[in-house]
């Protein structure tokens, strides 16, 4: 039997023990023997390819970290511009009423598995508009969410910060189905 | 589309119909949420009708509800990509109703950071114009400037983005002197040098000029018909610049150029914006040599707050700080308008007052709105693929359009 | 002028040469703040706002504002903001009118009049006669109401929810977890003159109002020395008083 590959239990930098392990296995027989479940997580959390939802403030944001200083890529998050293609969908800004229903026709477009990130106060509750007649008070009325990243709007690094908590719930569930 | 196959008896006399699509309202190049319904023939744009209100959250409704120093965050939030710009038109404006004199180093400090929003503005503005087109390093690289920006903001006032930091009578807080330093030097090197880089890359670039010389060309009776304003305006050859003609705080004594387009098409406005920046660098750096000591509030206790420190030690000042974060202050029944050049244009503020501590009404003047409303007659004739380019020369934030 | 708010001479001559322009179709200048308002009729605008454009100067129309006043008789003020790129000068031009009464359309002087036009009708209802592209821009497609009113809740009617069962996004009467919180600043301290949150289950139809001292028949006042009480017989009665042995202290 070979090493099971078993991800690293917190979110944190990845252990070197870890890929000494792999190359190891992988150079001294050409393969690494895995579960299936463990694969796929591994591929799930290694490239989360976000569909880039940028409706308001936060979108600046969201921008600012796919940019060379924070550079999402490092974690293989690459920003998608189609639902198809795309694992998980970040809702950065104010939903409006008139903008819902294309926010959940998105969703229904994407992919299973798919995950959503609710980022800022607006999305996840509303925020300073949360009284206004034409907002959805969370957009978590509209999909179902999976992370919330607060902030007014929340700097790219606590987004960044909720997209490894995403990779971590993804490793914690850990099933095929979701 | 559709083929009528009866009209058409031999091949090559297919009568084509227009056909209909959609752009957006989700389309990374729709700068936000804006729906485009256009008619087209073949890859011509016969008709293009912009469908907005997406992002509209109702903030003239709810600034009725909170008093003028609550109300002022919903400025920030109205064009994110310039956010202290817009705080600066609500501000003079509670000022002007109020008549209420801001200290000198205030409205140079006001000047120098709304010079540096226009940068940020800019800068992200020619990163998205130039990415729209199919340039994607100067974006990477102007980024990297902008999160600069940022960082001098946060330094400012805490907040990289909503900074809340100009205030009725003043700013929030003076800056540390290692700030201002750094900005001078960040002035001297940095920007210029990662900011001409990048424009090199784009400014003679065949592809980029093939994409944007004489695609939707405004003339200058068009540009006053439609109501344009800002580097809209100014491509179009009318040297219009509210800066200049009706000066705000400290512009009366800064020396800045002011830059005019020829042809008024989109490559004008993108270089129109490009020298902006330059000019802001300028000004900026005239805010620095000439920016005096002294408060960066005004003294008048019923309207600006004291500072925590003096709270500490005074009776009346806790008595005033307690009144002006519950009760806020009234403002004297009346009506104005402000007008402020923002990065992106004429960005006013019509505020009526009734004498109480919220304001009656106060309808913002966004610069998209206009400006957005041309794109159909700006796009007719012209290919799909150029309505992106005319877009991103339009400099078009939902935030503040849709409000 | 204190201020620092964008600063702009009014040109020699402007309110004589307007009013002699218009002549009868001006029902009052405004001047207050260093801006120039000027209220016209409402039948008249279109001319008004051509003679502006094309004699005065005033080249622009930056924006159109609606305001509401629900207590004023025509309700709504609709008000048009006119730059002169020429003279470097702004005007105002109000109108009022009502919800059933169509104002005038100017998309004939200025094209960009189209959307904000569009908008003020989203926002108050107001008609534009002569508009021919007159729908709702900003608000939900099917929105019912014009939220700019002031009789129109800050919350609204409706809100959005996805529904499993219809597998799609839908209306729902509003409720709210927490209401919104309105305090009442005005005057808390001295009598107001209208009741204060509350106080209505306290007061009774026929009572006064509270704080209100209460009424008396005769008041009494000291208007005269007589009316304080001094005199000889009071004098007589201190005397007696001021003669007063101490009390023995006991052990």
């Amino acid at each position: 039997m070979g090493v099971i590959a078993q991800t690293p239990a917190d979110a944190s930098v990845p252990d070197s023990g870890f890929f000494n392990d792999i190359e190891s296995e992988v150079s001294d027989k050409g393969f690494v023997v895995s579960s299936t479940e463990d694969l796929f997580n591994w591929a799930r959390t290694g490239s989360l390819w976000p569909m880039t939802f940028g409706l308001a403030c936060c979108a600046v944001e969201m921008i600012h970290g796919y940019m060379p200083r924070y550079d999402f890529e490092r974690f293989g998050i690459a920003p998608r511009a189609s639902p198809r293609q795309s694992d998980v969908m970040i809702v950065a800004g104010t939903l409006c009423n008139k903008m819902a229903p294309a926010l959940r026709k998105v969703y229904d477009q994407m992919s299973e598995p798919k995950y959503v990130i609710s980022m800022g106060s607006c999305a996840n509750g509303g925020g300073y508009y949360h009284y206004s007649y034409s907002v959805v008070r969370g957009c978590d009325r509209i999909v179902p969410v999976d992370i919330y990243v607060p902030g007014c709007p929340p700097t790219a690094e606590a987004l960044l910060y909720g997209i490894m908590q995403l990779q971590r719930k993804i490793r914690r569930v850990g099933t095929l189905e979701r | 589309m559709n083929l009528q196959q009866d009209l058409a008896p031999t091949t090559g006399d297919e009568v084509i119909e227009n056909y209909t699509i959609n752009f957006g309202p989700q389309h990374p190049a729709a700068h936000g949420v804006l729906r485009l319904v256009m008619e087209l023939d073949g890859e011509i744009v016969e008709r293009l009708d912009p469908h907005i209100g997406l992002l509209h959250r109702g903030t003239e409704k709810l600034i009725e509800y909170k008093t003028y120093l609550q109300a002022l965050p919903y400025f920030d939030r109205l064009d994110y990509a310039s956010p202290l710009a817009m705080e600066h038109s609500y501000v003079l404006a509670i000022e002007k109703l109020l008549n209420l004199e801001v200290p000198l180093r205030a409205q140079y400090l006001r000047v120098f950071f709304a010079e540096m929003t226009r940068i940020s503005n800019h800068l992200l503005n020619i990163a998205h114009h130039a990415l729209d087109v199919g340039a994607m390093t100067p974006g990477l690289w102007l980024y990297e400037a902008r999160e600069d920006c940022m960082g001098f903001f946060e330094r400012a006032s805490g907040a990289r983005m909503h900074t809340a930091w100009f205030r009725p009578g003043g700013v929030h807080q003076d800056v540390p002197l290692k700030l201002l330093t750094d900005i001078g030097e960040w002035l001297d090197d940095r920007l210029p040098r990662l900011f001409e880089d990048a424009m090199k890359l784009v400014v003679d670039n065949r592809i980029f000029k093939q994409r944007n010389v004489d695609i939707a060309i405004v003339s200058r009776e068009d540009s006053i018909k439609w109501g344009f304003s800002g580097p809209m305006i100014r491509a179009a050859g009318i040297p219009w610049d509210i800066r200049k003609s009706q000066p705000y705080d400290v512009y009366a004594k800064m020396d800045f150029d002011i830059p005019v387009g020829t042809r008024g098409d989109c490559y004008d406005r993108f270089m129109v914006r490009v020298e902006e920046v330059r000019q802001s660098i300028r000004i900026m750096k005239q805010c620095l040599s000439q920016m005096p000591e002294g408060p960066v509030c005004s003294d008048d206790r019923k309207i600006v707050p004291p500072k925590r420190a003096e709270m500490k030690q005074s009776m009346e000042a806790l008595i005033h700080h307690f009144k002006l974060y519950t009760e806020g202050f009234k403002v004297p029944a009346g009506s104005v308008y402000v007008a402020t050049e923002s990065p992106k244009g004429e960005f006013g503020v019509y505020l009526v007052s009734d004498g109480t501590n919220k304001p009656y009404r106060c309808k913002i003047r966004p610069t998209a709105f206009s400006h957005l409303q041309a794109m159909d007659f700006m796009s007719r004739g012209h290919m799909l693929a150029d309505t992106t380019a005319i877009l991103g020369a339009l400099d078009i934030v939902f935030g503040e359009c849709d409000r | 002028m204190t201020h620092s708010a964008p600063h702009m001479e009014k040109p020699k001559g402007t309110v004589a040469a307007i009013k002699k322009l218009l002549g009868k179709d001006l029902v009052s200048v405004d001047e207050a703040n260093g801006e120039l308002a000027l209220h016209v009729k409402r039948d008249a605008l279109v001319g008004v706002l051509t003679q502006l454009r094309d004699e005065c100067g005033y080249q622009q129309l930056m924006e159109i504002a609606g305001v509401d006043w629900p207590d004023r008789d025509p309700r709504f003020e609709i008000v048009y903001f006119l730059l002169s790129l020429t003279k470097n000068h702004r005007i105002r031009v109000h109108v009022t009118t009502s919800e059933d009464v169509a104002v005038p359309s100017v998309t004939g002087i200025w094209p960009v009049a189209g959307w904000l036009e569009r908008e003020v009708f989203d926002m108050y209802g107001v008609l534009f006669s002569g508009n021919e592209d007159l729908r709702r821009i900003l608000t939900d497609y099917g929105f019912t109401g014009h939220p700019q009113r002031k009789d129109f809740p800050l919350t609204g009617y409706v809100e959005l929810r996805y529904s499993e069962e219809e597998k799609r996004v839908k209306y729902e009467p509003v409720q709210l977890a927490q209401d919104f919180r309105s305090f009442d600043f005005l005057s808390p301290w001295e009598g107001a003159d209208y009741v204060l949150p509350g106080d209505e289950k306290v007061i009774k139809s026929n009572e006064p109002p509270r704080g209100t001292p209460p009424q008396v028949n005769d008041p009494k006042t000291t208007d005269k020395p007589s009316q304080t009480g001094a005199g000889a017989a009071a004098n007589v009665e201190a005397k007696k008083r001021t003669v007063r042995k101490p009390k023995a202290v006991k052990e």
